[in-house]
């Protein structure tokens, strides 16, 4: 009884993994739609949890994109990625303009496992994630708007202990916000029996 | 002591960073953790951790003194655990320990390695002789620590002046960790690649993008009048049209010409199948003939004296009709493509042909087709003929502009003109070209949507005069037979009316949004004043740009028999708004 929990145990976390993964996937392509990060009609419309998303159709940024997803999907099922950040920074100046902060927490397991965990239903996952997505989308009307070109850059926090493949990943600047010129808003979050996903973004706001 | 050996510059740069509340705060931490680095030169660590009395480092002075540079005695080794220590991992293997159990088991890894500073000072003094190093060390002995060791060490010292009573307390650490934000244990991470650029990938996808931009664009700078006009403060133009038809079934493609404005002061409009003469003087409306079933009309043009139209349809005929009696006096056939725009001079009627070819049918002769121009390999939109009938200019869809020698001579059926010009500067088709009235050599073309520049030439020299770049595409140029002025009409995303001076190419007026949609087709009034203009909005709108001069209106008045409606002027009687059919 004992074994087959564990093994239950087991596959949640891979299914949350890849529920998280494909979360990200979809909020990054949202994002980059969102705030012109790639002209609009890179994009195609997707139906998924339940709404229409835009994902990419440049097939350079899709490879990127899952490049990188892979490894965090790596990292999550280790539970060694802390938080990921989508930066969104001016092209030509390198100036961090906005900040997509997505706080990755481990659920802790009750202490005592005499009391069975009702799994979370996928339909609750799944409103929250849409959830999450509206309010991206709907943040585009009072986010500053941006003139300039940008480019994206996302940043994983990671443990120390994590792994990383050597010449892929590399330590890089946290591309933060000065705090006195930037504004933070909190964002829904959403929880799988194993992961809690924060969701934030911060600003430039300059008067 | 760590990773000491590894990493000797890491430390010294983590020990310059000095203030704790800044981002920083993790080197700062780390610099704190590892503040026993500067001291592994003089190996004074090992005493200095002896004094501590943690299971970890209570192995060290034993076997510290012994073996520092061997990795496996040392007692940082075994508490990072299985993590292989390579250069990659150095940082990692150096904040490992501290990392295993989070904050907490950090902050006391902390508390143990740091002795309180003074103490520090003077074990480390203490401690140089122990360890047995060359000429620097001895020198130590004599003198104080801080002067022997370099600038880093002395900085380490310093820090751990200022940050251990901090240090001393984890909960203070921990509530400075949460304040600012900052992790202790957490490395940041990025792609060794930076994301591609929108669409490298793809060059087509980009090429259609190229293509697609203008129709983009945002619309330049707004005007800041509210009818959406700027005008000159010197001249009155007015910004509203003087009067609108209704064009019913106007059709709105670009490469057509709908429009014409005769001598005798009558405008003919194509609505689809349909041509309607709109009488200027009455304001009377007459249909004169509908294309052959299952085509419509592409292009019409009145001969130089107004009695006779030209009328080219989708099938490729070029249809002759006698304005007054309202007959169709022949079909001239042969054309593969549409018609799409018409030009006379005298009895010379000229064709472009979707095809690209440029055809001149002399309407007394039998056999029509008296010369072929080919020199176009898009479609032929814009067609004109100087007014003394010695040049003919075209631009196509192959954004080409050419001039043609008009003299024809004795020719026939197979005769094949060259173009005296090819101009290619244009970057999308070229509907819009217009001879100047009053400089006979100058010629201005427009391109179109990626192009959206007016080019005046000089047809004696080929010489390109005059550049000027527009918001917006253009679709027709029309010169001011009084002024030296020219007028363009735009398309999206402005779909203005604009006057420009010439030479200076200076705006001196702009209509904003003069229809709904892009304004497509212009034609002059017969006395230079009035400019009639027709959209996809299937309006007609009569625009009084400019003035007659005085001293001509006697010509003017010659031109037209009534006063009122003299050479153009439309007859004032009529009401605002009428409906072509």
């Amino acid at each position: 009884m004992a074994s087959k929990q564990a093994n239950r145990q087991a596959i949640t976390l891979k299914g949350s993994t890849t529920l998280v993964t494909e979360f990200f996937k979809y909020a990054v392509n949202t994002i980059l739609f969102q705030r012109e990060v790639y002209p609009s009609d890179d994009f195609h419309m997707v139906k998924k949890y339940g709404q229409t998303v835009l994902v990419t159709q440049d097939l350079a940024l899709e490879n990127y994109l899952n490049r990188i997803l892979k490894q965090v999907q790596k990292w999550l099922l280790t539970g060694s990625v802390t938080q990921l950040v989508l930066a969104i920074i001016s092209k030509d100046g390198r100036i961090p303009l906005e900040r997509w902060v997505f706080d990755i927490k481990l659920v802790e397991p009750p202490a005592d496992s005499s009391e069975p965990q009702v799994p979370k239903p996928e339909a609750e996952i799944q409103s929250e994630i849409r959830a999450i997505l509206k309010q991206i989308i709907s943040m585009v009307t009072y986010l500053p708007v941006i003139h300039e070109p940008t480019v994206f850059n996302i940043l994983a926090y990671t443990s120390d202990s994590a792994d990383v493949p050597a010449g892929e990943w590399v330590d890089t600047d946290p591309l933060a916000i000065e705090a006195s010129k930037s504004q933070q808003v909190k964002m829904r979050s959403f929880s799988t029996d194993v992961h809690r996903i924060e969701a934030m973004v911060a600003y430039r706001y300059e008067e | 002591m760590f990773n000491s050996p590894k990493t000797p510059s890491r430390h010294r740069s983590r020990s310059e960073t000095k203030t704790p509340l800044t981002p920083s705060l993790t080197a700062a931490m780390n610099g704190v953790s590892l503040a026993s680095s500067p001291v592994k030169r003089s190996r004074a660590k090992s005493s200095s951790k002896s004094s501590t009395t943690t299971p970890f480092n209570a192995t060290n002075p034993f076997i510290a003194p012994a073996s520092s540079r061997s990795r496996p005695t040392s007692p940082v080794k075994r508490t990072s655990g299985g993590i292989p220590v390579s250069d990659s991992f150095r940082s990692q293997a150096g904040g490992g320990v501290i990392r295993k159990g989070g904050v907490e088991s950090r902050l006391d890894v902390v508390t143990n390695d740091y002795v309180p500073p003074p103490k520090a000072e003077i074990k480390r003094s203490k401690s140089t002789p122990a360890v047995n190093r060359a000429g620097l060390d001895q020198r130590d002995r004599f003198i104080t620590q801080r002067e022997t060791t370099d600038i880093a060490a002395v900085s380490t010292t310093l820090e751990q002046l200022s940050l251990n009573p901090q240090a001393a307390s984890p909960g203070h650490t921990a509530r400075l960790a949460a304040a600012t934000g900052v992790p202790l244990n957490r490395r940041i991470l990025g792609y060794h690649e930076q994301p591609p650029s929108a669409s490298s990938s793809d060059t087509t996808l980009a090429q259609q993008r190229e293509f697609a931009r203008p129709l983009y664009a945002q619309r330049p700078g707004a005007i800041a009048t509210s009818t959406g006009a700027t005008t000159n403060k010197t001249r009155k133009i007015p910004t509203q049209p003087e009067r609108v038809l209704d064009a019913p079934g106007m059709v709105d493609d670009f490469y057509l010409n709908l429009l014409s404005w005769s001598c005798q002061n009558a405008v003919a409009v194509a609505l689809e199948a349909s041509t309607y003469i709109w009488k200027a003087d009455t304001g009377a409306v007459v249909q004169l003939g509908e294309a052959p079933e299952g085509s419509y009309v592409s292009s019409v043009d009145f001969s130089n004296d107004g009695a006779f139209l030209g009328v080219g349809n989708g099938n490729g005929e070029v249809e002759l009709w006698d304005v007054e009696s309202g007959q169709k006096l022949r079909t001239m056939s042969g054309h593969q493509g549409q018609i799409a725009t018409l030009s006379w001079h005298e009895h010379i009627l000229s064709s472009g042909c979707g095809d690209g070819s440029i055809w001149h049918h002399d309407v007394r002769m039998p056999r029509h087709k008296v010369m072929e121009l080919l020199g176009h390999t898009g479609e032929v939109c814009g067609l004109k003929w100087r007014s003394d009938g010695e040049l003919l200019a075209s631009g196509g869809n192959d954004n080409v502009v050419n001039i043609w020698d008009g003299r024809l001579g004795d020719v026939g059926e197979g005769a094949r003109g060259s173009a005296k010009w090819t101009k290619r500067n244009h970057t999308a088709a070229v509907k819009a070209v217009a001879w100047c009235p009053w400089q006979l050599s100058l010629l201005a073309s427009g391109g179109g949507t990626n192009d959206a520049t007016i080019n005046v030439w000089n047809s004696t020299t080929g010489a390109r005069l005059h550049t000027l770049r527009t918001p917006s595409q253009i679709t027709s140029i029309q010169w001011s037979p009084h002024r030296k002025e020219l007028l363009t009409t735009h398309g999206y995303p402005t779909n203005s009316i604009m006057l420009h001076a010439y030479p200076s190419m200076e705006r001196v007026a702009e209509i904003r949004d003069a229809h709904d949609s892009r304004v497509l087709f212009s034609c002059l009034s017969p006395a230079g004043d009035v400019v009639c203009t027709g959209a996809g909005d299937e309006n007609l709108k009569f625009w009084r740009v400019w003035d007659v001069p005085t001293e001509t209106s006697g010509k003017k008045k010659k031109a037209a028999s009534v006063d009122d409606v003299g050479g153009g002027r439309l007859n004032s009687t009529k009401e605002g708004i009428l409906s072509i059919r």
